[in-house]
């Protein structure tokens, strides 16, 4: 813990042995160092990756002309990302620590973002709750980016030939759609609450290591320019799976994914990393693990499994990245490689994926049934057990992405069944949902609302989901928009219902402010109406028969686009309207108490605005944090706990 | 699946109903039967939203996907039955929160083990139920290339190649055709490849689909049913036209397919490959 050790000497602080350029460097020397990083990169690129001489009047072999384009691109693109590191001061511990001059403790103070008010927010800083907060910007911005492309997309299926957007922006916002949506929804439960609101429930100061957790926001930080600037390059024409051979003839743009897959794996396994440690090591005292809240389960699980997924999606990308500028051939047919490898490392990473993004969202929503349910969570062990069954099964699912493409078709029968098991887990966390909403005292307000659309969303998710998991089925609906409305069902319906739902519930103690929640019930629910009218929509087309990700169809599909596109309009509004409320509450909301919702948790009992270091005195924990509803252990006197036989059986 | 009955009573102390006896569960049990049988009459959608069929393997996918249906309706109605009844019979409004006076029971073991149990039911049945399908479904699948060059029947060399499908008749003279046609009622086995990128080959109505790789052949067999013409699709992401990767499957009588393959040997003794644009 950094920030705690000033208690041991404040007697140094005076010394000046440096910390003046660590008290100059934020996001301005940041985007000036990258991009001083990033001409010289691109500078020295251009001089150094030239054509060889060229016999008289011959012209440049392309794959030649090819290789070099990329090479430049990617060059240029780890300029800008080292230079933004450089320049928001990533490496200033590790460069003093070299040279013998680690940070002082006034220094490591400043980090924390001691008395600097909103300038805190711009700058490496340690500070988790001012990480926290970063990352709900950050992916705020991010669905706003992938909601707008969704819109574009959306307008141009709205009528079966439309030339509204043209294939290759088609392609492209296809695909940046699809990327930007996974890596927003992959940290929107775990970036904002995982940093903000985890250390303060289970007792601690701050994250394990606040610098590697300030290190993973400015990551990602630093390539959301990069994810940003493909369609400048020639756009991306694969959709986020980015599949080989097809990547391998794509356009720059394609390095734009390659770069951003790759620094976002080396942030998440950074933050995996530093959060596992934080939930395992940092509990306060008398926090035993069943006495550690849902949500802390809910975040390691999806850190966890996103420590063994992600280093798969970065070396397929690392090989595709050669492919593309070393002339490496690891998936060309041509030249011995296979297309399967780089399906199998891509979904070896994309379906434990699915559930980094589901998870922590669940979490988050079994985390405030409790409190709006007034009942303890139902079978917290079950909970439990349903999470690690989820998560240990998740990895071992990844080819029924692969159950048409003619890879191992024998093995199609076993990854059916790990598929299908994995709903039984799945279903035990809808017991336990309806378990503790069971004879609650069900106070609807907001966060609660979130859990019953949750439900009914993750429902059809999850059904649709069985049939895909049959082969036979699958065998008519893989390819096809099912499929996209399946997943949409479980990211979008599920899990971003849940983080809506957790923004609502934590909102009072990030901002210190109360969600306006009048206002904010109509952006709720036009976005849940609107989300379902769309996708309903598109499951009719999907059995149909239209193909995934076709920019224009057949007659036959033109009324079920239509509603989808008018439901996509109205998620728009209903966005809209959110994001408004969220910026006006958090301006001008009414002021919260440091306990609104009357919860039990350990984030609830420090005070609004959290102090610094969250708690003067560590707490100790006595009690389960899910104590609500009258005792269950009472006297034997009281006739109505009195066992008796056939209950329940 | 009324089981979700829980072991706190309420507060009357004597004569106290047994878990089915209690009004909570019965509503629930009542508001469950109502969505599961509305459900179930339409478990006929999605088989009716696929249309014609014209393979015996279309035929079971449509019985899957009724089935499927029919099957998950009442699993969701249990829970969206405890969501309306929630919601109408333990509502709080308040500005404050709710006083704790809800019954504090953590746990009810069976209902978790009866839950359990039967969702590992659910779940088998599933996956036996695949298991079965696709034996029946395609067994040309898990087929090697020597078994299938040694079946019978007509064999057709499907090609994708950016942004058209292209189909060759290695046993008929290596016709060549951008349009696909196969005799009604006879096996016919797909060798595809591509020579690009990854594609996907698809008989919409055939329930037919497998990628077409570059570099390796994938099988695939189907016998139609029906006489007619279907679409054939593209179904993996392939480029820049991917949408436009369409085209036509004719079935046919012998007879016309005859006459079709004396008419295509006629008219171009093929050497180099036809092209489809895009």
């Amino acid at each position: 813990m950094a920030i705690a050790t000033h208690e041991v000497s404040a007697a140094p602080g005076s010394r000046r042995a440096g910390g003046v350029l660590l008290r100059k460097m934020s996001v301005v020397t940041a985007i000036a160092c990258g991009l001083i990083l990033m001409f010289a990169a691109h500078y020295w690129a251009v001089n150094f990756f030239v054509m060889p001489e060229l016999p008289e009047g011959q012209d440049a072999p392309s794959a030649l002309v090819y290789l070099l384009e990329n090479r430049v691109t990617l060059t240029t693109m780890a300029g800008w990302v080292v230079g933004f590191m450089l320049g928001i001061g990533a490496f200033n511990g590790p460069v003093r620590w070299f040279f013998g001059k680690d940070l002082s403790d006034a220094d490591l103070l400043y980090q924390a973002g001691k008395d600097q008010g909103v300038w805190r927010y711009f700058r490496f800083t340690t500070d988790h709750k001012v990480v926290g907060i970063q990352y709900l910007v950050i992916t705020m911005s991010l669905l706003g980016c992938g909601g707008t492309i969704a819109m574009l997309i959306r307008t141009n299926l709205m009528t079966p030939s439309s030339s509204f957007l043209g294939p290759t922006a088609y392609n492209t916002f296809v695909g940046m759609h699809g990327i930007i949506m996974i890596v927003a929804t992959i940290i929107m439960v775990t970036g904002p609450f995982g940093n903000f609101i985890l250390p303060i429930m289970i007792g601690a100061r701050d994250m394990a290591f606040p610098r590697l957790n300030a290190l993973s926001f400015w990551l990602i930080a630093s390539v959301v320019p990069v994810l940003l600037s493909t369609p400048f390059l020639g756009g991306m024409p694969t959709g986020w799976v980015a599949y080989n051979p097809l990547a391998d003839q794509a356009p720059p743009g394609m390095d734009a994914f390659v770069m951003t897959i790759i620094v976002f794996a080396i942030s998440s396994a950074v933050a995996g990393a530093n959060i596992t440690t934080t939930a395992v090591k940092m509990r306060t005292r008398g926090m035993t693990w069943t006495r550690t809240p849902i949500f802390v389960y809910g975040v390691v699980a999806s850190v966890g499994l996103a420590i063994p997924a992600f280093p798969a999606f970065m070396a397929s990308q690392v090989l595709s990245g050669l492919d593309r500028a070393a002339g490496t051939t690891f998936y060309n047919p041509a030249e011995g490689g296979s297309g399967w490898l780089y399906a199998n490392l891509f979904w070896i990473m994309g379906h434990p994926e699915v559930y980094v993004i589901l998870i922590p969202a669940v979490a988050a929503l079994l985390e405030l049934t409790p409190v709006f349910c007034r009942r303890p969570l139902f079978s917290f062990k079950a909970a439990v057990v349903a999470i690690a069954g989820i998560v240990g099964l998740s990895v071992l699912v990844w080819a029924h992405h692969m159950y048409m493409s003619g890879w191992a078709p024998s093995l199609g029968g076993s990854f059916m069944l790990t598929t299908e098991l994995i709903s039984i887990p799945t279903g035990l966390l809808f017991l336990v949902f309806i378990g503790t909403m069971w004879r609650g005292r069900i106070w609807t307000r907001l966060p609660m609302m979130a859990v019953y659309a949750m439900l009914w969303n993750f429902v059809i998710g999850g059904i649709t989901g069985v049939y895909l998991s049959d082969i036979p089925a699958d065998s008519a609906m893989h390819g096809s928009m099912f499929v996209t409305a399946h997943f949409h069902y479980t990211l979008m319906g599920a899990a971003l219902t849940g983080t809506i739902g957790a923004v609502i519930y934590w909102f009072p103690k990030m901002t210190g402010r109360m969600f306006d929640e009048k206002i904010g019930a109509w952006g709720f629910w036009l976005i849940q109406i609107g989300f379902n009218v769309t996708f309903i929509g598109m499951f009719t087309v999907g059995f149909a028969g239209q193909p995934r990700r076709v920019f224009n169809y057949s007659e036959a599909f033109a009324v079920g686009n239509f509603v989808s596109t008018m439901g996509a309009y109205t998620i728009g509004i209903g966005a809209l309207i959110f994001l408004g409320v969220v910026i006006a509450s958090w301006r001008r909301g009414i002021v919260a108490t440091a306990n609104p919702w009357g919860a039990k948790t350990l984030e609830w009992q420090v005070p609004t605005p959290v102090p610094l270091e969250n708690f003067d005195v560590l707490p100790v924990v006595t009690s389960d944090p899910y104590g609500y509803g009258k005792s269950d252990a009472r006297p034997p006197d009281s006739p109505s706990d009195r066992p008796r036989e056939g209950v329940g059986v | 699946m009324s089981d979700t009955a829980l072991k706190e009573e309420d507060r009357t102390p004597a004569d106290a109903p047994r878990w089915w006896e209690r009004g909570d569960v019965r509503a629930v049990f009542l508001i469950w039967l109502i969505l599961s049988a509305v459900g179930i009459a339409f478990a006929w959608v999605p088989a009716w939203l696929m249309g014609l069929s014209a393979s015996s393997e279309m035929d079971d996918v449509k019985m899957t996907m009724t089935w499927f249906t029919a099957i998950a309706m009442p699993v969701g109605a249990v829970i969206w039955a405890v969501m309306i009844y929630s919601l109408w019979k333990w509502r709080y409004r308040g500005e404050q929160p709710p006083p704790d006076d809800a019954p504090g029971f953590q746990t009810n073991p069976p209902t978790v083990v009866m839950w359990i149990v039967i969702s590992a039911v659910l779940t088998l049945f599933v996956f036996a139920w695949g298991l079965v399908k696709i034996a029946a479904i395609s067994p040309a699948m898990a087929m090697t290339s020597a078994a299938t060059s040694a079946s019978s029947g007509l064999r057709v060399e499907v090609t994708g190649n950016q942004w058209a499908w292209n189909f060759t008749y290695p046993q008929l003279g290596n016709i060549q055709s951008d349009v696909l046609h196969i005799p009604l009622g006879e096996q016919t086995t797909f060798a595809v490849s591509s020579v690009d990128v990854i594609h996907s080959f698809w008989i919409v109505q055939m329930a037919v689909k497998v990628d077409a790789n570059p570099g390796a052949i994938t099988y695939l067999t189907v016998t139609p049913t029906k006489a007619g013409t279907f679409e054939v699709r593209c179904a993996e992401l392939c480029g820049l036209y991917h949408a436009a990767m369409e085209t036509t499957s004719v079935v046919s009588s012998r007879k016309d397919f005859d006459a079709w393959v004396a008419e295509m040997r006629a008219v171009k003794p093929v050497s180099s490959m036809t092209e489809g644009g895009a």
